[in-house]
Order: structure tokens, then sequence, then C-alpha cells
């Protein structure tokens, strides 16, 4: 997502700024391919599956473009930066462990992910002590438990763990 | 006035302590299905529905209606503390609800969306009460001609030049409307951009993208700003309850407006999502000062969570009495009715009066009941504020993940939600507008169906949008609000060469 | 693949006469997918089911309902298609389990699932305008012939647009369809006169029948309705003719209400849930819903379960190829 053009003091505006643009754009391109495939013409029964989502691309795809060429009339050689260095390990530490939570409740399952992720982060990142966080992690998997499974009866991705309890 | 008397029989109907105790807790479960994300009023009906079979149909429509109000109310508590939006239609109170909330005025924020809502649903419901017969003819002049009129009006009616670049907005609007095609086509019965991957026939849903684009968009900036809620302080006043309550009069020309909207769109089922909208956009545009809007704006509280009530409310009568669903949980209620061995239809209202204006009568008191039980839970969620962040962000990132996964039982969505997590990140630091992109997939679809069915009736000519007098005047007010920036624009452009010596102001506190 | 599900299937008819029913327990919750949203007839049908195992306690595990309905269905399909051999899960639908496949490029194909039962039949009716002129389906057919009518219901290439196709192809018009969300909208739509008819399901539009605001032309079943209850004024179900009597040479359309198993899961499996199915489609309760939703019952399991589907796929797909509306 974000461009490894990397400025001494961070990453620039301007570099961010093409990232994203380009990343519309050719998301618009997908769009208008995905739309050709299944007919994007106007037939005597008004428009086509693929009609509106064909200009749709389209649009996105010139919009982009003159972001592109917003940016570098506007942000070039600014300086400006979107993220400096401390700042990027900041967010980083706080999106890499939203990634690892993601993967681990992928393969673990919801409730063994969440414990997991609220111990460490208040653990890690909170430096509270192990008794401390190791009981809310576990509390706020089991009150969501109680609330999901139990209260609304609307099931939450299990995994192995869960199985070895017979809950399933 | 016949109905007059038919309302007080109704009440006669559900007056009593167990009525009032089922309102209550109907109510407390509606809020808790509200405040969670991935759960939403038609989840808490559904499950309450086999409860009621050996209930009378009256008490358990005041338990199922009573938990649609009290989700109502739930949405927008999220809203306003935490960017994340509890259901579609509280989308446009996070404009300025939350920046209220992170000013430190959460109980204000708060206060505001509660009453204004209440206030809403009342005015639905004098409506209903008094003009039912009248409404469900008006219904039935709308087809899919009128519907497009009615989401171009919305549309129209919302986007406006703002100060973001123009462009930027174009692209915005446009990823909401290609988002929002995804998946199968009514039209067509046709899969489209789905790429042949398995996890997006079911399209992207729209819960997904604003949990991410909003609730993980704003823990990353709050997070890059320095691990804590900035400026999210405030303590529990009670006064400061009660001070909002005196100021809620001040807004009586919104709340009168905004009202009117959210019938308007409930009659005719656009629904409370349209409907919160293009109040917010409507109050942003008949402002005289409207610099505030987006920072904290009171009236950005009360329009769109007046409208969305009021949408929510008066959605209930279509139901009633054309026996069609405006909504997912009128269409789960409806449901129940037929397993009470009703029959929702035009025929309920003379076949079963007492359970028709006991339902009624339940709404002005279930929502009476609903605003005294938010107002008593404001300073339970202003103190979720003072909880650390270091506690309370990674409590919501389960919560929002847990949401994400129950939408459709999806893995595949808990990673979407991430991916529109950094998208809301990236686009707010680069002032890409996140609303267009919003009301585009929430009415892109609806629009893009309604526009096609009119052109399979008129065998594809445009003519049919202006075949008769409604729907004539709708696309006209919708083509004047869209043109009408571009001419204030100009004369804008015009004075601000006259005046070019004033400085720009509005960065002062919020008003009152 | 196909000859491999047929062998189980008769196995699993000759086991059922001579196992006793307790070969297989759930030892887990049952998820009920419902291949519809939320108030639909689908949902509906899974949810009574799961009430009325509840109440008769039919089985020991618990039974929690999700729904999956975008994509006309094929979400919950493709979710119960993916727990392949997976006991647990069962989808409830209609007949676009297996003609979805065949009409969109969704990612199952119907040998993905394995069918256990269908219930019911859903009817479908030829309803008009309560102030229409025509007063039988013969007028309608007059009128039809004459061009420019339109037909409304819900979704695309599904069961009101086939239908539709074959009331035209039976008559010899070009009414134009109208695809809406649901057959709920296209009620609505008739009844403000937006639409000159719907084939809605009976329960879908016995409201407005009520109200007057519109009025059933005829049934597209062999046989009347047997319900003689006055439920519209004077008029009762068993008062609307058959189509084919009243015009319309289409003898029997009707859309069975099934569920289904994944691939891949044992015999004793589905003769389980064949059976708890046939316990529930015998008690009053179910007697109950179809009068109120005025379906037809009929449980049909195992062979006989397929043959129908074969036969019912060959003539709706003979439609879908006319059409052109095959996906493959």
């Amino acid at each position: 997502m974000i461009m490894s053009e990397n400025s001494a003091n961070g990453i620039s505006r301007f570099a961010v700024e093409l990232g994203v643009a380009a990343l519309t754009g050719v998301f618009g391109i997908a769009v208008c391919y995905g739309s050709l495939d299944i007919g994007a013409g106007w037939t005597d029964m008004g428009p086509d599956a693929g009609y509106f989502p064909f200009y749709i691309g389209l649009l996105i795809v010139l919009g982009s473009l003159a972001n592109i060429a917003h940016a570098f009339f506007k942000h070039r050689g600014t300086g400006e930066v979107f993220l400096d260095g401390a700042r990027t390990r900041v967010v980083a530490s706080f999106l890499l462990p939203i990634a690892a939570f993601a993967g681990v409740s992928a393969w673990l399952g919801l409730y063994v992910g969440t414990a997991l992720y609220i111990a460490a982060t208040m653990l890690f990142q909170g430096r509270y002590k192990w008794w401390i966080s190791l009981p809310a992690g576990l509390g706020v998997s089991i009150f969501f438990f109680i609330v999901f499974e139990i209260g609304f009866q609307v099931p939450l991705l299990k995994g192995p763990v869960e199985a070895w309890f017979g809950i399933y | 006035m016949e109905n007059i008397g038919l309302l007080i029989d109704g009440f006669g109907h559900i007056l009593s302590w167990n009525h009032i105790l089922l309102m209550v807790v109907g109510v407390t479960l509606g809020i808790l299905v509200g405040v969670l994300p991935g759960l939403g009023a038609p989840n808490g009906v559904s499950l309450l529905l086999p409860l009621t079979f050996s209930m009378d149909p009256i008490s358990a429509i005041i338990l199922l209606s009573c938990m649609y109000w009290g989700a109502l109310f739930g949405g927008s508590t999220t809203s306003i503390l935490f960017n994340i939006p509890g259901e579609p239609s509280s989308v446009a109170t996070t404009f300025d609800g939350y920046p209220m909330a992170k000013a430190g005025h959460a109980s204000r924020a708060l206060t505001l969306a509660f009453v204004s809502a209440g206030l809403g649903a009342l005015a639905g419901v004098v409506m209903i009460t008094l003009l039912s017969g009248w409404v469900a003819n008006f219904a039935l002049k709308f087809s899919s001609p009128e519907y497009f009129a009615v989401y171009f009006l919305a549309f129209a009616s919302f986007i406006s030049m703002g100060a973001q670049s123009p462009f930027k907005t174009l692209v915005s609007m446009m990823l909401g409307f290609a988002l929002a095609s995804v998946g199968m086509d009514t039209i067509s019965g046709n899969l489209r951009l789905t790429f042949d991957i398995p996890e997006l026939i079911k399209g992207v849903s729209f819960l997904i993208a604003v949990m991410g684009l909003f609730g993980i968009g704003e823990l990353l900036l709050t997070t890059e700003e320095g691990l804590r809620f900035e400026g999210i302080k405030a303590r529990v006043r009670l006064s400061e309850i009660g001070r909002t309550l005196i100021e809620i009069p001040r807004y009586w020309l919104t709340i009168a407006r905004s009202t009117i909207i959210g019938i308007w769109m409930g009659i005719t089922p656009a629904g409370p999502t349209a409907a919160s909208f293009m109040s917010y956009g409507v109050a942003r545009r008949s402002a005289r000062d409207n610099s505030m809007f987006g920072k904290g704006d009171p009236r950005g509280i009360v329009a769109p969570e007046t409208a969305d009530h009021s949408a929510g409310t008066s959605a209930l009568l279509p139901m009633l009495a054309l026996g069609v669903p405006g909504s997912a949980t009128a269409a789960v209620m409806m449901g129940g009715l037929m397993i009470w061995g009703l029959t929702p239809g035009p025929m309920l209202f003379t076949d079963r009066p007492d359970f028709v204006w006991g339902l009624i009568a339940s709404m002005y008191l279930g929502n009476v009941v609903a605003v005294f039980l938010v107002i008593a839970t404001v300073p339970l969620y202003a103190s979720i504020l003072r909880v650390p962040f270091s506690i309370i962000g990674p409590i919501i990132v389960a919560v929002i993940f847990s949401g994400a996964y129950q939408v459709a039982n999806s893995v595949s969505d808990i990673f979407m939600v991430i991916g529109f997590g950094l998208l809301g990140y990236v686009f707010k630091k680069l002032d890409y507008p996140l609303a267009p992109l919003v009301l585009a997939m929430v009415l892109g679809d609806k629009a893009e169906d309604a526009f096609r069915q009119s052109m399979l009736m008129s065998g594809g000519s445009l003519n049919i949008f202006w075949s008769n007098g409604l729907v004539s005047a709708l696309m006209a007010v919708a083509l004047a609000l869209l043109l009408s920036p571009l001419a204030f624009l100009l004369i804008g452009s015009v004075r601000k060469r006259k005046n070019e010596v004033v400085a720009p102001g509005g960065d002062g506190s919020p008003a009152g | 693949m196909k000859k491999s599900v047929s062998i189980a299937a008769v196995v699993a008819a000759a086991v059922g006469l001579a196992a006793p029913a307790s070969a297989f327990e759930p030892n887990r919750p049952v998820e009920f997918v419902v291949t519809a949203g939320p108030g639909g007839g689908t949902d509906i049908f899974a949810r009574t089911i799961q009430a009325i195992i509840g109440k008769y306690e039919l089985m020991k595990a618990p039974v929690v309902v999700t729904n999956k309905g975008s994509a006309g269905g094929a979400e919950g399909f493709v979710y119960t298609a993916g727990y392949k051999g997976d006991p647990c899960k069962l989808a409830f639908g209609t007949n676009n389990a297996y003609l979805l496949p065949v009409r969109a490029k969704v990612p199952y194909k119907s040998e993905d699932l394995t069918p256990v039962a269908s219930l019911a039949s859903d009817e479908f009716v030829l309803w008009v305008n309560g102030k229409a002129d025509y007063a039988t389906a013969a007028d309608f057919v007059a009128k039809a012939k004459e061009g420019g009518l339109k037909i409304g219901g819900s979704q695309s290439k599904d069961a009101d647009q086939i239908l539709t196709s074959m009331i035209n192809d039976a008559i010899g018009a070009k009414i134009s369809y109208i695809p809406f969300k649901s057959g709920g909208e296209a009620a609505v739509q008739l009844a403000g006169e937006h639409l000159d008819a719907n084939v809605n399901n009976p329960s879908e539009n016995l409201g407005q029948w009520q109200a007057g605001m519109i009025k059933p032309l005829c049934v597209f079943k062999s046989a009347k309705f047997a319900s003689d209850a006055k439920v519209a004024g004077d008029k009762a179900w068993s008062d609307i003719p058959t189509c084919k009597e009243a015009g319309i040479p289409i003898e029997n359309y009707a859309m069975p209400r099934t569920v289904w198993l994944p691939a891949g899961v044992e015999h004793d499996v589905v003769q389980f849930y064949a059976d708890v199915l046939r316990k529930v489609s015998e008690t009053p309760e179910w007697e109950k819903y179809l009068a109120d939703s005025s379906q037809s019952p009929g449980f049909v399991t195992g062979d006989e379960l397929k043959a129908v589907i074969e036969k019912d796929g060959a003539t709706v797909g003979e439609v879908l190829k006319r059409e052109g509306w095959l996906a493959n």
C-alpha cells in the first residue's frame, strides 16, 4: 500500500499521493475489464449488466489520472511528509498485531485470537503486568462467548482449541 | 378523528406492567445488538421470534418492535464514541458526532443524538396515527422510476462542492459505486465483478466497509497521534445532559425539516440510511454558517438522527398497511405476524384493530421508554472513554473483527476489514472524502436496479422519468439541488473577489 | 460424480429400511443455512422446522440458523458445499439449489450437494390488479397476445421469470418481465397498477387479495387448492381455477422446498436427517404452517426425490436453454 520511496524523514506525501492514485487507477481498469466481460452496452431493454460498472471504472481511471497530475502540481518537491520514521513505527506497532490477530483467528478461531491479541497488546504495549493482561484477554473472550454464542446464538469462528473442550 | 379514538383503545390494550416490562427488556436487548457492529436488529428479532410463538400477538409485537427501537438507538452510540457506525443508518451521525465527542463533549453528543432520535420517532408515529390511510395510498404511487428519482434526490442533496479536490471526491464516490455492484446483479441475474473469487459472490458488505473505513481507519489515526484518544477525557457531568436538553429547542427548524425528510423516505421505502444522509446534506446546505459541519456541529447530529428514526418508524406503516417490509427487520417481524396467525396487509387494520393500534400505541410508549433508557446509559458510555487506549483500542479491534465475521460468517471479511481500514486511514490523510464512497455504496445498487427496472418498463426510453407529475417533480428538485452548488459557486466566486480582504473564520469552538 | 451420488442414495434408502434410525446422531450444533434473507419464504420454512424440532426434541444437538441469501441464495449453497462431508450443515432452499449452477457462473455444482428431502411445494398463482377488467385467465391471454403487458417477480432468471417464459411460450405472447428484489415488491407494484400481473406464491399476496387490491386468475397446478375456507371475502383458495382449464396450457408448476447436505456425507447421516424431517412433516404444527402459507404437502426423499429433481431440472433446463440463459 505505502510506497517505499522514503526520504530522509519518512515517507513523502507526494509518493503516497502517486501510489494511491495509481492503485485506484488499477482498480478502475479492473472494473472496466470485469464489466466488458458481462456486456457493457445499451440494449433495447436499457443498460446491460456491465454498462454502469464500465463507465464507473472509466471515471475512476480518469479521476485517478487527474489526481496524479494534481499530485505533480501540488505535492512534488514540497517536502510534505506523509508519515515520519517515528510515527511509522507507532502505526506499525498497531497494525502488525491486528494483522497477526487476523491470521491467528483464521487458524485458531476468533475466541483464541481475541484472548491472545488483547493479552499481548496489554502486556507489550500497555505495559500491564501479565497477571492483569492474561485474565483480561481471557475475560473479553469469555464475555464475547457468552454474549454471542449463548445470548444471541450467533456462532463466531472456532478452531481446534475449542474442539478439545467439546465446543463447536 | 376516528384514529385518535382507536389509538386510545390501543393504549387500553397495552397499558399493563407486563407490557412495560417487555418494552424495557426489548429496548435493552436492542441497544445491545445495536451497539455491537456485527449484530443488527434483524439478528435480535430473529432470535426472539421463536420465544414469541407462545405469546399473544400484542405482547410479541411489543417485544420485537421495542428491540428494533433499541437497536436504532444503540447504533448511534458507537458512531459517536468510536466512529464505528453500528447500523448503516447511523453512518451520517459519525460526521459530527465523533468530532464532538473527540472535543470532549461525548455526553452532549449522545444526548443530542438520543433526544432528537426520540423526537423523530415520535413524529413518525404521530404521522402513522393521523395519516395511515392516506399514506398507504401515496406509497402505492411509487414505482421504479419514482424510486430512482428519490435515490437521485438523496445523492443530489448530499453531494456538494466540498473543500476537497473534486477529482478525489469523484474517485471516492465511484469506488463506492463499483463496490456496490460486486456480486449478483438483480436485473440480469448474473454475477459481476467477482473475478471468479468465491468470497466475492456475496458482494462487498457495506458493514465491512464502514467498520474498516471508519473504525479501523480511525484507530490507526488515533494511534499515529500518540496511542490515546486525543481529547476524549470528558468527565461525566449530569449537568451536561441537562444543559443539552435545554439546548434542543434551538434546533427546532433542523428537527422539523429532518422529520419531514425522514417520514417521506420511510414511506417510500428508500429507508433510514438514505434519509439520514439526505437530511444531513440538507442541514449543511441550508445552514447560514456551515463551517462547523464535519467538526462537531450539533445540527450535524440532530439532522441525521431525527431523520433516521422518523424514517425507521414510518417504514413500519407500509409494512402494516400494504404488507411490504420496508427493512430487513420489518421483514422478520412480518414473518412473525404470519406465524402468530395474522396476515400482514391492508385488512389488518379492519380485522385486528386491537393489534394494529396496540402496536401503534406501543410505539409511543416504547420510544419514550427507549429515550429514558439510553439517556440513563450516557454516563456509562462516557465512562468507557476513560479506559486507557491500550485497553479499549484492542477491545474495539476485537469487537470489529467479531462483527466483521458475523456479517456473513466469513473469514475473508476479517482481512477485508483490515484492507478497508488501511484505505480509510490513507484516504483520510490524503483528503479523500469518505462520505461519498459510503453513500454510493448504500444507494448505488438500489438506484441502478430502479433505473434498469424503469428501462425494462419503458422499453429503453428515458422519457419514463418525465412521464408523470410525481416523478417529474422529484427529478426537477433533484436536478435543481445538484446544479445549485455550481450556481452558488459562481455567485460565491464573484462575491469573494469583492470581499478579498475578509479573512476566513470558522475555527472557533462549537456553538453553544 | 453423479453416478456415485445416486448409488449413495440407493444405499441410503436400502439402509433406511434395514437399520435403526439412530445410527448417526449429531454431536455438535447443527447449522441450518438459509439460502434467503430473513423473513422470506425459505427463512420461515427453516425456522418453522427449527421450532418444531425444538418442541418435539427430535434432535439432541442444538440448531443454529444462519441467513446466507446473497446472490440469489448461491452464497448459502457455496458455503454448504464448502463443508464437504460435514454432517452438521444443512442448506434450506428451493429448486434454486440445482438451477443456480445451470444459469449463473456460481462457484459450486449441484453435485456438490446431497439432497436430503423436499418437504412441501409452494404454488404459483397468476394475479392481476383488483381493478383490472379481465375476469378470467382467458381474457388475460387475449390481452397478452396484443402485447405490452408486464409481469413482475422476484429475482432474475429464477422461478418467476421461468414461469413467465413458460406462459409466453404456451400462449404465444411476449409479456415482458421485470425483476425485483422480492415477491413482496412485485406485489406492491401490482397493487399500485405499475405492473399488469405477477405470479407470486399464495402467501405473498394474500393480504392484498383480502383488501381487493389484486385478484387471482388461476393457479399453475394440476388440481385446484383443497382449502375451501373463505379467506378473501366470499372467496376461498379452492375457488381459483387451474390455469390449464382457464386457458393457459401449463399443467403444473411448483417450487419445492428442499433441504440439502454437503456432498460426501455418509448415507446414515442423510437417513438421519430425512427421518427427522419426516417426523417434522407429520406434526400438526407443520400442517398449520402449510395451511397458513397455502403450500401443498408432500414429503419426498431418497430415490423419489432424485427423480423429482431430475424431472424438474429437465423441464426448467429446457426453458433456460430456449431463453439462452445457460451459463456454461
